[in-house]
């Protein structure tokens, strides 16, 4: 037992049967948002390493080709980009202020939030990079100095949460313009919220993961700026 | 009376084997790490506070613009990086397993600016959007 736990190949095993083993379940209880099969996969390691008493130095280890592919799937982003890059185009100006727009109102709910509360300096850094997707928050948030593997449970919670009461609220607001509505998401929601607006409709699939790109981008560009003030 | 001896088709050229030599997901995969590897070494010679990976994303996105063929050539295996980008987030998402106490003693300011900043954030690009695409092209 001992030599099939500690054998290099098994936390990459394990992790692969689990993501296998919660999409199915994900699939066959018709796509629930807040059964995603990340959420569900990662649950189900962590119990997994701690009944068998695997070290999580040991399992990144085994998991390293996983952590070396992110940086492939953040280049490939470039692909829903330039897939909507014509829509884009044309409306470039509204495009750009609602980019602009957008990130300044959530930085600055981000940080007063957090400075209202008295966090210390060093969570406002970890949270900054949670609406970008997740791959580019992961380097992102090394390059800021934040507690990357809490920047990514915050950057999933925002992901969950867009899948789930996004649409709603987006109701509430009276935003039907499937462009905006797709865009509103993926600005927030990056990819979790993608899929989400996938199924509304094609123009808001595209919208989303465009906006989910370019906010990559502009978070890539501002943070780092406004992180050297809690630094 | 001729016959017709000549085949309705032509055998296709180029042999038997219409098999590619290397397979496309592995000339995508490539093309994607070499990409990666050019934004890491333009971060290291010009010194920007940004990742490597997001510059190999601007170098294919200017790239994509003027050749199609390189889409082409990349999409094998971006396209299901990207379906299944999720899986890439079981590690990290483990390891924040482990910190759940930094999580549950600051549950209350995380829960704060991380929900608050979602509603602003998705009701303005919204409405903004929503209201600046109407300016240009009035329904």
């Amino acid at each position: 037992m001992n030599a099939l736990v500690h054998a290099p190949g098994f936390g990459l095993f394990l992790t692969l049967a689990a993501y296998l083993g919660a999409s199915e379940l994900h699939r066959r209880l018709g796509r629930p948002a807040l059964l995603a099969p990340v959420l569900v996969a990662m649950v189900l390691v962590a119990l997994a390493l701690e009944l068998l008493g695997i070290g999580y130095e040991e399992y990144l280890a085994s998991v390293s080709v996983l952590t070396l592919l992110l940086g492939p799937a953040t280049v490939a982003l470039a692909l829903p980009l330039l897939r909507s890059g014509r829509a884009l185009l044309a409306d470039r100006g509204a495009v750009l202020l609602t980019l602009l727009v957008t990130g300044t109102v959530s930085v600055a709910v981000t940080v007063a939030a957090l400075e209202v509360s008295g966090a210390p300096d060093a969570l406002v850094l970890t949270t900054l990079p949670r609406s970008v997707t997740t791959p580019v928050a992961l380097t992102l948030g090394e390059t800021i100095g934040a507690a990357t593997t809490l920047a990514v449970v915050l950057t999933l919670v925002s992901g969950v949460l867009g899948a789930t009461v996004g649409p709603w609220l987006l109701d509430r607001v009276r935003v039907v313009d499937p462009r905006a509505r797709g865009f509103a998401i993926g600005m927030v929601s990056h990819g979790i919220g993608t899929s989400r607006a996938l199924a509304e409709s094609d123009t808001a699939g595209g919208w989303s993961s465009a906006a989910m790109v370019l906010n990559a981008l502009a978070m890539t560009v501002a943070l780092p700026v406004v992180a050297r003030a809690f630094s | 009376m001729p016959a017709n001896p000549v085949p309705e088709s032509e055998p296709p050229r180029g042999g038997a084997s219409p098999v590619p030599p290397v397979p496309a997901v592995l000339t995508g995969l490539a093309l994607l790490l070499g990409l990666q590897l050019a934004g890491t070494v333009l971060v290291d010679l010009t010194g920007l506070p940004v990742p490597g990976a997001v510059v190999g994303l601007v170098v294919l996105l200017v790239l994509g613009v003027r050749w199609r063929g390189v889409v082409a050539r990349v999409e094998p295996a971006g396209a299901p990086l990207l379906k299944h980008l999720q899986l890439l987030f079981v590690p990290p998402g483990v390891g924040a397993l482990t910190q759940v106490s930094t999580l549950v003693q600051n549950a209350g300011p995380l829960a704060l600016a991380v929900v608050g900043s979602f509603a602003a954030g998705l009701v303005v690009a919204g409405t903004v959007l929503q209201a600046a695409l109407r300016r240009r092209a009035p329904a």
